[in-house]
């Protein structure tokens, strides 16, 4: 039994840091879709470095400096360029996705590193993930940087007006939005599961995407929701432990997606949105023009 | 920016022309081409022979031409299935769940008719029944976002990546490990179709060929002449004037994505049902899945115009029933075809910034 909830929140920590970059983001007002994308490129990266060099270290600087790199793009497209932020986050998925089955597969297979330490079997990342949940929240709602970058995503005429530099506030999130998202892929990659396969990500990035959603734009509420999601996932790999023989193993595995729907459809419903509803940053998606 | 005594400026345009958006859309992929050249001498392979052995094998070649075309059918179905919900401003991205459930309730229908044993089946009556199951299939999957869109706002881009995932294991649930689709061979594919209902490819071409160009020409009509056309588009520019005007938003993106499920699952149908040398869910149908994605891309570039997306989807069929044969025979590494998605994917959307604007280049007056 141990030996599951360890495993639930080590991948909970994938979602957490995932979608801490994610949230970071919108924060500022820039919706990023492809979280999935910009995560395989930082797993694919990572692993790439980490099994040429032999060093976890460079691997994980790597996973973040690609990740923020692919930020930088999408920072450029959807600020510099003004684009619709939904087709710039679908590009950038996308380009995840096929670049990386292309550039990885001369990598398929396992790490074959030592793993790393572990604390009775859990990551040392969970650790990581909880205090950088912590510190986001911190950062965000205690501090008076935190409040101008919520400014610049609530209303960016008014915070431009009261002398924040909108763009460069935009830009700084983003970018650091894609290095957690590299960070996240790294996570998965070098500690999770340290095997690479085509696209083996499968649904994570977006479900961090929905958990920002499930979370408010509370980096507290959401480390609640990737730990739930971090047991759900590992009820659906086995579900022996908690109902055998109910169903076939390929139905558990659609058990995570159904209750991302299920929680996503609650969280859109009049009731919810009446209640909770007010948290979503204003200007979010929107591009912002200078006058 | 000064260039030289000239002056260069970015205007913003409110509209294009059909003429600016081909000529944008071409000099788009072009580039793309480019920068994938760039991979394949990376990788040791001169891009003009690259790309002539591509385009032979897929336009000349008698074993690569048929693959072409049965990619394209299947691409300008995804194409069609992303492009009806993107012209009321919705995301279709869940053309895979949707095929995938397409194709299992075509193998649904046949297997109700006793297709598993060798049976002789009146195909007359099995097959139309088939394509209506696929197309059914495809609907309800595509009914699922739509429904919530509709009812809740619920973000469509997640409930319909999620829903590829869902369709993807339950194929796996249903063909794999005793499933009741489970093929004879036990190799984890679909049971394989009666040569009763193998319909042979005429002229060199499935029937779904035809299908498929009567729906793009029929979705051209529906937008260009019809009032719920009319309606879905006034949506798509404007969903808060839309509904002044009177247009249901449930109504909307509940008929949308309906109707792009209903294309996808046709897709799933054509593939699975039609290709010869298939006739079954493959093992790798997730390959397929994967190619949908091909379906966005065609779409944006088509700028939601059906008619357009035919070309575009002999194009894209081309390049990566070629793209997969170079890889063998150049010895390039696995995935090309998805390199060549990415990277097309993303000039796509660099290139978008030229339906926005437009460079005005003047010459600085004299001083």
């Amino acid at each position: 039994m141990w030996e599951f909830w360890v495993r639930s929140l080590n991948a909970s920590t994938i979602f957490t840091v995932a979608a801490l970059g994610e949230i970071i983001g919108q924060r500022a007002g820039i919706l990023n879709v492809g979280v999935e994308g910009v995560m395989l490129f930082g797993a694919t990266i990572s692993f790439m470095v980490a099994k040429t060099t032999g060093s976890y270290l460079l691997g994980f600087l790597a996973g973040i400096a690609v990740g923020a790199l692919i930020g930088l793009l999408h920072a450029f497209f959807s600020i510099t360029l003004g684009g619709d932020q939904v087709v710039n986050g679908m590009g950038i998925w996308i380009l995840g996705f096929g670049l990386t089955a292309y550039i990885g597969y001369p990598f398929t297979g396992p790490l074959g590193l030592p793993r790393i330490p572990t604390i009775a079997g859990l990551s040392p990342f969970f650790i990581f993930s909880v205090l950088l949940a912590v510190l986001m929240w911190f950062f965000l709602f205690k501090t008076n940087m935190g409040l101008k970058l919520r400014s610049v995503g609530e209303n960016p005429s008014v915070a431009e007006v009261s002398g924040i530099n909108v763009a460069r506030t935009r830009y700084l999130s983003v970018i650091f939005s894609g290095m957690l998202m590299g960070l996240a892929g790294s996570i998965y990659a070098l500690d999770y599961n340290p095997v690479w396969n085509y696209n083996f990500l499968m649904g994570w990035g977006f479900i961090a995407l929905a958990l920002v959603f499930f979370a408010m734009w509370n980096p507290l509420i959401l480390l609640g929701g990737s730990i739930l999601f971090g047991v759900l996932w590992q009820v659906s790999l086995n579900p022996e432990a908690l109902l055998p023989n109910v169903f076939s193993r390929y139905i558990w595995r659609t058990f995570p997606f159904v209750i991302t729907i299920a929680v996503l459809v609650m969280m859109s419903t009049r009731w919810f949105s009446s209640r909770w509803g007010a948290a979503k940053p204003e200007a979010l998606g929107l591009p912002y023009e200078k006058d | 920016m000064k260039l030289a005594g000239y002056t260069l400026k970015f205007e913003k345009k409110e509209n294009f022309t059909g003429v600016e958006a081909a000529v944008i859309s071409v000099l788009a992929i072009l580039f793309a081409l480019f920068l994938v050249g760039i991979i394949f001498l990376q990788a040791g392979v001169d891009p003009a022979m690259g790309y002539y052995e591509i385009f032979s094998y897929a336009f000349l070649n008698p074993f690569g031409l048929p693959l072409t075309i049965n990619r394209a059918i299947f691409l300008l179905l995804c194409t069609c299935a992303f492009i009806v919900p993107m012209r009321a401003g919705l995301w279709n991205i869940g053309m895979a769940g949707q095929l995938y459930l397409g194709a299992l309730s075509a193998f649904a229908v046949a297997f109700a008719f006793g297709a598993r044993s060798d049976a002789e089946l009146p195909a007359g009556v099995v097959l139309p029944l088939m394509v209506l199951g696929s197309a059914v299939g495809g609907a309800a999957a595509g009914a699922i976002p739509g429904l919530l869109k509709g009812k809740f706002n619920t973000n469509e881009i997640v409930v319909t990546m999620m829903l590829n995932f869902i369709m993807f294991w339950l194929v796996s649930h249903m063909i794999k490990e005793g499933g009741p689709f489970m093929g004879s061979g036990g190799e984890g594919e679909g049971y394989r179709l009666p040569a009763s209902l193998q319909p042979q490819p005429n002229l060199g071409v499935p029937f779904t060929f035809w299908f498929a160009i009567g729906l793009t020409v029929l979705l051209h009509v529906l937008f260009a002449k019809t009032r719920i056309g009319y309606q879905i588009r006034a949506f798509g520019l404007n969903p808060a004037a839309a509904r002044y005007a009177g247009v249901s938003p449930f109504k909307i993106s509940l008929l949308v994505f309906i109707l792009g499920g209903l294309i996808a699952g046709l897709a799933g149908y054509h593939y699975f049902g039609t290709v010869p040398g298939l006739f079954k869910i493959p093992k790798n149908y997730g390959d397929f899945g994967d190619l949908a994605f091909y379906g966005i891309i065609c779409g944006l570039i088509s700028q939601g115009n059906p008619l357009a997306a035919i070309p575009l989807a002999f194009l894209f069929g081309g390049l990566t029933s070629g793209g997969r044969f170079v890889q063998g025979k150049l010895q390039l590494g696995f995935g090309i075809d998805y390199a060549m998605l990415g990277v097309l994917m993303i000039i796509l959307v660099a290139f978008q910034f030229f339906f926005r604007y437009r460079i005005v280049l003047k010459k600085d007056k004299e001083r």
